[in-house]
C-alpha cells in the first residue's frame, strides 16, 4: 500500500473536508430514508414489547439473557473503536491518526448510545429504569451499589460523558471556523457550539492539555467499562463464565470489533465523501495491521479460555464446552473462528492480498464473528446450566431480531446526520501548507 | 487599546514576542491567534497551567464524596442486620473507580473552559481575523506606545498592522 506524499494547500483541505456538509445527494437521502425506516420499525417492535410485555421476546427459563444482552455487549465493544484507538494514538503521538480519530470518536458515542439502551429494553418495564438512580424508594431502601447492574450504570454513564466530551473538544476549533462561513440555522448552531472560540494561544494550549488528559483518562475508563461488562458474567458461578481472564478477554474482543467497525466506516466515508486524499491506503494499511494483531490476540484468549475448560474436565463446564465445540452451537462456534481468525489471517496476513477492499471484507467478517462470540458466551451457558433438569433452548422472536437489525440502521442514521453537520476529519489537525501525511 | 499584526510563520512571531517582552510587555498583554496550535520554544510565550492539579483534585473529591455517599446509603437501610456489615468496599470499588474518573472528566472539561477563557464570553478583548496559515499577534498596549509596538512588529517581519476595535 502506497502513501500520499503530495502536500495539499490548507485552503484545499478545508474545501475538501467541508464539501460533504453542504447539500445532500439523492443517494444520501435514499440511504437516510431507508435506514430511518428500519430504525422506525425497530422502535415499533420495542413499542409492541412495551405494550404486550417482555413475553413477546424469546427469553424464557432458563435462558433469561438473549439477543438484548448479546447486542448490549456487542455495541459496548464497538464503542471501544474511538476512545481506545484515538486515545492510544494521541498519547503516542502517532501522526497518521489525524484523519482517523474523529470518525472513531463518533463511533464510540453512537455505539454507546445504542448499547446503553439494551439494558433498558431488556428490563421489560423500561419506564421503571429510574429505579436505578441513587435515591431511596418508598420503603426507604437505596439501590444496591454492590450489584453489577449498578456498576454498569455508573461505568456506561461515565464512559458516555467522557467520550462525548472527548469528541466535542477537538470539534470546537472546526465548529468556530464553520460558524464564520455558515448561514442561517447552521450559523446559529455553530456559534453556540463553538463557545466563543477565537483561536488564541491560550485556547489552543488549554485544548491540547485537555485532550492529553482526556486521552489518558478515557483510556482507563474504556478498559474499565468492558471489564465491568465482562464481570456481569464472571462474577456469577456459572459454567464457562466464572473465569478470571474474562476482563482482558472482553477488552481484547472490544478493541478487535472496534477497529473492524472503524475500518468499515472509513471505507464507506472515503468512497461516499470522496476523501481519497485524506483517508489513504496508508491509514487502512496501519489499521489492517492492528486488526490482524487483535485477531491473533483474540485467538490466544479464545484458546486459553477453552483449553483450560477442556483440560479441567469439570462436568458442568464440559456440558457447555461440548455444546459449543461439537454440539448444538458448534456451527456458530466454527463460523466465529472462521470469521475472526481465518479470514483476517489470510486477507491481512498475506501482504499481497492486503488492500482497502480486503481490509473492509475482513472487518465485516470480524463484526459477524464478534457478534457470534457474544452470542456463544451468553446463550450456551444459560442453556446448559448446572442442573440438567433445567436445561432449555432459546429462539429469538421477530421483536428481538427487528430491534437488533434496527440498531445497525440507527448507527447508520446517526452517522449520516453527524457527517452532514460536522467535518468527519478534523480540519485544524492538518498543518497549513502541508499535506495530511506531514 | 489593541494592536495586531500578521506573521507568515512562528519564527517571525517569536521574534516579535521577544522584542515586545524586552520592551516591557508581559505575556498577559500578548495573545497569538491562528487556525492551528502553535508550539513556541520555551520562554517565548509560556502559559502556566494548573489543569493537571485541578483534575487530580476533582477526581479525588468526587471519589471521597462517592465513598461517603455509598457508605451513608448502605447504613441508612431501615433493616435489622443482626450486626452484620452491609458496606463492602470491594464490591463497591467499581462504583468508586468510575465516579473518580467522572470527577476527572468533568473537571478537565470545566478547567479547559476556564483556562481557555471560553467562560468569559462577554469580555471586551477583540480577536483579529486570521487568514488561513497566518499567525496574528495581538498586543494590549497603552495609546502612547502604539508607535513603538508597531515598529517592533514590523521589524520582526510582521505585516497588516492594525488597530482592533474593543468589543462591547
Amino acid at each position: 500500500m502506497a502513501t500520499l506524499s503530495k502536500p495539499i494547500p490548507y485552503q484545499e483541505i478545508r474545501t475538501d473536508l467541508w464539501r460533504p456538509l453542504s447539500g445532500a445527494s439523492s443517494r444520501y437521502l435514499v440511504v437516510l430514508v431507508v435506514l430511518s425506516a428500519i430504525t422506525l420499525w425497530g422502535l415499533c417492535a420495542w413499542a409492541y414489547q412495551l405494550h404486550k410485555g417482555i413475553g413477546v421476546a424469546g427469553i424464557r427459563r432458563p435462558v433469561f439473557w438473549g439477543f438484548y444482552l448479546v447486542d448490549f455487549v456487542f455495541w459496548i465493544g464497538i464503542s471501544h473503536a474511538g476512545t481506545l484507538i484515538s486515545a492510544i494514538l494521541r498519547l503516542t503521538d502517532a501522526n497518521w491518526r489525524k484523519p482517523v480519530t474523529r470518525a472513531a470518536e463518533a463511533i464510540t458515542v453512537f455505539a454507546l448510545m445504542i448499547g446503553g439502551m439494551f439494558p433498558i429494553i431488556h428490563l421489560g418495564r423500561a419506564w421503571l429504569f429510574f429505579w436505578l438512580f441513587p435515591y431511596p424508594n418508598s420503603r426507604l431502601l437505596w439501590p444496591n451499589f454492590r450489584s453489577p447492574l449498578l456498576w454498569d450504570v455508573t461505568a456506561i454513564s461515565t464512559y458516555l460523558t467522557g467520550s462525548t466530551i472527548y469528541l466535542f473538544l477537538p470539534l470546537i476549533p472546526d465548529i468556530a471556523q464553520l460558524a464564520q462561513h455558515a448561514t442561517g440555522w447552521r450559523r446559529r448552531m455553530y456559534r453556540t457550539l463553538s463557545l466563543g472560540w477565537t483561536g488564541s494561544d491560550r485556547q489552543w494550549h488549554a485544548l491540547e492539555r485537555a485532550m492529553k488528559l482526556m486521552a489518558a483518562i478515557i483510556l482507563a475508563v474504556a478498559v474499565s467499562v468492558h471489564t465491568v461488562v465482562s464481570w456481569d458474567f464472571s462474577m456469577s458461578i456459572a459454567p464457562m463464565w466464572h473465569s478470571s481472564i474474562f476482563g482482558p478477554y472482553f477488552v481484547v474482543g472490544a478493541i478487535f470489533s472496534g477497529i473492524a467497525a472503524l475500518l468499515i466506516v472509513m471505507s464507506i466515508i472515503r468512497k461516499a465523501m470522496h476523501l481519497e486524499q485524506y483517508l489513504t491506503p496508508h491509514h487502512f494499511n496501519n489499521l489492517a495491521k492492528l486488526l490482524l494483531l487483535m485477531s491473533l490476540l483474540w485467538l490466544y484468549f479464545t484458546v486459553a479460555e477453552n483449553l483450560t475448560a477442556w483440560y479441567g474436565n469439570e462436568p458442568k463446564e464440559m456440558n457447555v464446552f461440548g455444546s459449543r465445540i461439537r454440539g448444538h452451537f458448534a456451527p456458530y462456534f466454527w463460523l466465529m473462528v472462521f470469521c475472526n481468525f481465518v479470514v483476517p489471517f489470510v486477507l491481512l496476513g498475506i501482504r499481497r492480498l492486503r488492500s482497502i477492499f480486503t481490509a473492509t471484507i475482513a472487518s465485516v467478517t470480524v463484526l459477524i464473528g464478534m457478534w457470534l462470540e457474544r452470542f456463544l458466551i451468553i446463550i450456551p451457558t444459560l442453556s446448559f446450566g448446572r442442573l440438567p433438569a433445567a436445561w432449555g433452548g432459546y429462539a429469538p422472536t421477530w421483536v428481538e431480531i427487528s430491534i437488533t437489525i434496527a440498531t445497525f440502521a440507527a448507527m447508520g442514521v446517526l452517522y449520516l446526520l453527524f457527517s452532514k453537520l460536522f467535518p468527519i476529519v478534523a480540519v485544524w489537525e492538518f498543518e497549513p501548507h502541508q499535506g495530511p501525511e506531514a | 487599546m489593541f494592536l495586531a499584526g500578521d506573521f507568515p510563520n512562528k519564527e517571525a512571531a517569536s521574534r516579535a514576542i521577544l522584542n515586545l517582552k524586552s520592551e516591557g510587555f508581559n505575556a498577559a498583554e500578548l495573545a497569538v491567534f491562528s487556525d492551528e496550535p502553535i508550539e513556541f520554544p520555551r520562554d517565548v510565550l509560556d502559559r502556566p497551567s494548573g489543569m493537571s492539579f485541578a483534575v487530580v483534585t476533582g477526581a479525588i473529591t468526587l471519589c471521597l464524596l462517592t465513598i461517603g455517599f455509598v457508605y451513608f446509603t448502605q447504613h441508612n437501610y431501615p433493616i435489622v442486620t443482626g450486626g452484620m456489615p452491609i458496606f463492602s468496599f470491594w464490591a463497591t470499588g467499581v462504583v468508586f473507580f468510575e465516579l473518580t474518573m467522572l470527577g476527572a472528566i468533568v473537571t478537565t472539561f470545566f478547567w479547559f473552559l476556564r483556562e481557555s477563557g471560553l467562560l468569559r464570553r462577554r469580555r471586551a478583548e477583540p480577536a483579529p481575523e486570521v487568514e488561513p496559515g497566518m499567525i496574528s499577534l495581538r498586543v494590549d498596549c497603552p495609546a502612547n506606545r502604539t508607535d513603538a509596538v508597531r515598529s517592533s512588529l514590523l521589524s520582526a517581519g510582521g505585516g497588516n498592522i492594525r488597530t482592533l476595535e474593543q468589543r462591547r
